[in-house]
């Protein structure tokens, strides 16, 4: 009777350790797609830029510009814990890393540097295939604006014409 | 065959039955031939009751039920009084049934004290440290469709909340300029975090 009440003992321990060891053990790396597309947004009365569909209108519903133009657009694969650079306009820098893939939902930590100086740093979790936007900085005669997508391969993007940065953009 | 000098010695504890039967069974032979020594032991005998109507006895009612409660008041280790516990409580609900119940809250008391913490330190890492102003911001308004140019003189470290159909959740946020603007759009599934550029 007692060997059978200590077996049932040390089994309901081993279900209650289970999630902890699950999680400490952690999931195994996935690949993370990661989209950068940097936008100038100005009031030059210009329109959207046609390369920009969807994300075009996506802009128009959230600023007032007038003008919104595609300068760049990246894309970069990493996986959980690996950060990948991206190289933007301006002479900012864009890190990002995924740390997680936790259901539809990607944790990673965010750092914006202009040249070598962090202007902002923040750890989020991005809905898989959503989009943060980080604009503000000034940019020529407008704001640049950054559209940060993020995605797990489930859900595939589009394939877009990847635009390299102007030479005198990327310099600090 | 012992002597009366030998056999008076013992009378005293063979009245009081006290000897080795071997003994006993001496005495008694030596007392059916010497009446001296049967004498000797009714006079001890007289002696004997005479002494115990005059000792009083000492009054034992309730003695054990004391004896227990000054054992019991008596400091004791934690683990035997969890033990005596355990086992007042086998008796009341029956054994199986206490150490089944005792798992079960063990079990259930460990998933929700731990495994939270143990996600959380999983998923957690330290990002670097920054001397510029930090802004915590937990979760973002749920839509707070705004212009941009309003949001932007709002407290960035104002805390706000987000729903769970949003698409993203801040837990830190820092910035080297004292205000930024965080809203999300619920329309476009964005959500945006604006720097207002420094002159």
């Amino acid at each position: 009777m007692t060997a059978r009440l200590g077996s049932f003992l040390i089994y309901a321990s081993i279900l209650a350790l289970a999630p902890i060891g699950h999680a400490l053990a952690g999931p195994a790396p996935r690949q993370v797609s990661i989209h950068v597309d940097s936008v100038l947004a100005a009031d030059t009365h210009e329109g959207v830029d046609a390369r920009l569909a969807p994300l075009g209108r996506k802009l128009q519903g959230l600023f007032a510009y007038t003008t919104y133009s595609l300068v760049s657009h990246q894309d970069g694969i990493t996986e959980c814990g690996k950060m990948i650079a991206f190289m933007l306009p301006g002479g900012k820098i864009l890190h990002i890393q995924p740390r997680a893939v936790d259901g539809d939902m990607i944790a990673m930590e965010i750092v914006l540097f202009d040249g070598t100086r962090p202007m902002m740093t923040t750890d989020l979790k991005l809905k898989d295939n959503g989009t943060l936007i980080v604009g503000g900085p000034r940019y020529e005669q407008g704001m640049l604006i950054i559209s940060i997508g993020a995605s797990t391969g489930t859900h595939v993007a589009p394939p877009r014409e990847k635009i390299e940065i102007p030479a005198e953009a990327t310099t600090p | 065959m012992a002597e009366c000098s030998e056999i008076s010695l013992l009378l005293g504890a063979f009245d009081d039955s006290e000897l080795e039967p071997n003994e006993m069974q001496e005495v008694a032979h030596h007392l059916a031939r010497c009446d001296s020594c049967t004498a000797m032991l009714a006079d001890y005998s007289t002696i004997g009751r005479g002494l115990r109507t005059i000792a009083p006895e000492p009054m034992l009612a309730g003695f054990a039920t004391a004896v227990t409660v000054r054992i019991d008041a008596l400091p004791q280790p934690l683990s035997q009084r969890i033990a005596r516990w355990w086992r007042g409580l086998g008796d009341v609900f029956g054994s199986g049934f206490a150490w089944g119940t005792g798992a079960v809250a063990i079990a259930v008391l460990t998933i929700l004290l731990t495994t939270p913490f143990a996600e959380r330190y999983a998923s957690r890492r330290l990002a670097p440290a920054s001397s510029a102003v930090s802004h915590e911001v937990a979760k973002l308004e749920q839509g707070a469709a705004a212009v941009p140019e309003a949001l932007a003189q709002r407290d960035s470290g104002t805390r706000a909340v987000m729903a769970e159909d949003s698409q993203a959740i801040i837990s830190r946020l820092e910035a080297e300029m004292p205000s930024v603007a965080v809203w999300s759009e619920p329309q476009s599934d964005t959500t945006v975090i604006w720097l207002p550029d420094q002159p």
